[in-house]
């Protein structure tokens, strides 16, 4: 039992020491990283907060860009994937394992390798610099894994009780509506999370759309801050960024740690 | 036939993001189309293939890439399976240390790349001063050719062994508790169960958590731009950020694309070759069971 403890305590440093060293930083005046050992009088300070909420856009915009993508990146994938997974969990067994194969080899691509011909896409099309079109390619690249989720939930129930509502006369509407979707939330509560958290994150794609620095995702700021100075070392705003930039999914994760774990768990188990 | 019509537009999403991208840089890569050519795109008799195999830097890329991929896939398989084992054991405020524990995996990629450029920093950073006081030399972690890929490979640890080890706690939680008891029966330690019996059912989903981690190393690209751009020396640059640099820095688009498809050959040639060996290490430890 002391063993599991410690290996716990291990785990917990492991994950969050590196977290906990920016989240220091971040209060530290310059002079106490220089030389930290000094004495110094005044070692506390919230300057490096005020220069990046301060800067010029603000630091909240980009927060409030991503999630923005991310929201209709989200709600786009769902919108998409309900009706094809509810469609693949009634075909016949052999045609939907065709398609999940399909769907298992798209997740597997590394799809960095795609931002050139989206980058020709966005500027044929003129979609650079929009953060509306940003959410197209996320809620297409989402689909595989939405899919494979949702077709299980829609799987698992049984059969007898759309049967039932049919005889009942509901339409396919009202049987999506009152029946169906009830019944799968947690498998879309799921997916959802999942897609918001890669759309959150993505960074290839945002790169290479968005050059605009008021439209910047959070992502795409941050490495932004990172190449703007190489010689002169910011640390201080840098280490503020990167608090600010954790802390939403930090509530995130703490908030909904169950429904990650169960969409990325069931993915693992039947996928 | 309804059903089919439902999963249409899904289907065209994926064809046109997935599908296209790999029809246009396999046209693409027999044609110049950059700086030199204003542009625009004229058919050059597969000069472009010429130069890729004769390549050194992309060869060197390739390097680098296959051995940060398999150093960080392996490390994550090793260090997932612990903390899987870990987290499945019985706990007090097990939700927390969960979230916890998940925390690396869910932040994005280049927020903690620019925090481990201030912790890896020479001379300032703890770990360049941990290594002054300790070895009395910096290690310059991020500076030295040799180092610096290391550096990437722990960072790149940090933040995907928790989605590994969530994988394999699912198989953790399929395996039935009395085959423990019955083999603890049988007097076998801690360490034979853990070759016996769960290694061997846990195979599928080390499979699993492999197969998605060496296609995601292979492509890696946000982190090694940001935490390193590539240096020093070009020692830490990956197939994806040559790439990148040859479309957008050089604006030889031809030659990308010609990178994009010859690297994702290779990459279909891995993954098929570790699906083999997975499947066929699974079949073996099934007969070896069922014995």
């Amino acid at each position: 039992m002391k063993a599991t403890r410690f290996l716990i305590l291990a785990l917990l440093v492991w994950s969050l020491a590196p977290l906990t060293w920016q989240l220091y930083t971040s209060f530290c005046i310059d002079q106490a990283l220089v030389t930290p050992f000094a004495s110094l009088n005044q070692r506390w300070t919230l300057d490096h907060y005020q220069s990046v909420l301060n800067s010029n856009p603000p630091f909240i915009r980009y927060l409030l860009n991503s999630l923005f993508v991310g929201g209709l990146s989200t709600f786009l994938t769902l919108l998409l994937a309900i009706p094809s997974s509810y469609s693949l969990s009634k075909m016949g067994r052999r045609s939907s394992l065709v398609i999940k194969f399909f769907l298992i080899g798209c997740a597997l691509f590394p799809y960095v390798l795609l931002f050139l011909a989206l980058l020709e896409i966005a500027r044929y099309l003129q979609l650079g610099n929009s953060l509306i079109a940003l959410a197209v390619p996320y809620a297409a690249l989402s689909q595989p894994l939405a899919i494979l989720l949702l077709t299980n939930a829609f799987s698992d129930l049984p059969a007898e009780l759309e049967d039932a509502a049919r005889v009942e006369g509901l339409s396919v509407v009202q049987r999506f509506r009152w029946i169906l979707l009830p019944l799968i939330s947690p498998a879309i509560a799921s997916t959802a999370i999942l897609v918001f958290l890669f759309s959150w994150n993505e960074y290839p794609i945002a790169l290479t759309w968005i050059s605009d620095s008021g439209k910047l995702t959070l992502p795409v700021a941050m490495a932004r801050i990172a190449g703007s100075s190489i010689h002169s070392v910011p640390y201080g705003p840098y280490a503020a960024a990167t608090v600010i930039g954790s802390i939403p999914l930090i509530l995130l994760v703490m908030v909904f740690q169950k429904p990650i774990v169960s969409g990325l768990t069931t993915g693992a188990v039947k996928g | 036939m309804p059903l089919l019509i439902l999963l249409i537009p899904s289907l065209l999403f994926l064809v046109a993001v997935f599908a296209l991208p790999l029809f246009r840089y396999t046209w693409l890569s027999f044609h110049a189309d950059s700086v030199m050519t204003g542009l625009v795109a004229i058919p050059n008799q597969g000069a472009n293939w010429q130069r890729f195999i004769h390549d050194t830097r992309y060869l060197q890329d390739l390097f680098q890439t296959l051995r940060f991929s398999v150093v960080s896939v392996t490390a994550e398989i090793v260090l997932g399976l612990v903390i899987a084992l870990i987290l499945h054991q019985p706990m007090r405020k097990r939700a927390l240390i969960r979230s916890s524990a998940l925390i690396p995996w869910a932040l994005p990629t280049t927020v903690m790349a620019l925090g481990w450029r201030w912790i890896f920093n020479t001379p300032y950073g703890p770990i360049d001063r941990l290594t002054q006081s300790w070895l009395g030399q910096s290690l310059n972690a991020l500076g030295e050719p040799s180092i610096a890929w290391i550096t990437t490979v722990y960072a790149d640890i940090w933040k995907t062994t928790p989605f590994v080890a969530l994988i394999l706690l699912a198989g953790l939680q399929t395996i039935p508790s009395d085959l423990y008891e019955a083999a603890k029966l049988e007097g076998a330690g801690s360490w034979i169960c853990l070759r016996r019996i769960t290694i061997p059912l846990l195979l599928p989903y080390l499979g699993l958590a492999l197969m998605f981690r060496l296609a995601q190393a292979f492509g890696v690209f946000d982190l090694v731009q940001v935490m390193t751009g590539g240096g020093p020396a070009s020692s830490t640059e990956s197939i994806a950020l040559y790439a990148y640099w040859n479309a957008l820095r050089f604006l030889d688009f031809g030659y990308s694309a010609t990178i994009m498809i010859g690297s994702f050959v290779i990459l279909s040639s891995l993954i098929l070759i570790t699906w083999l060996v997975v499947t066929t290490a699974r079949n073996r430890s099934q007969q070896s069971l069922a014995r």
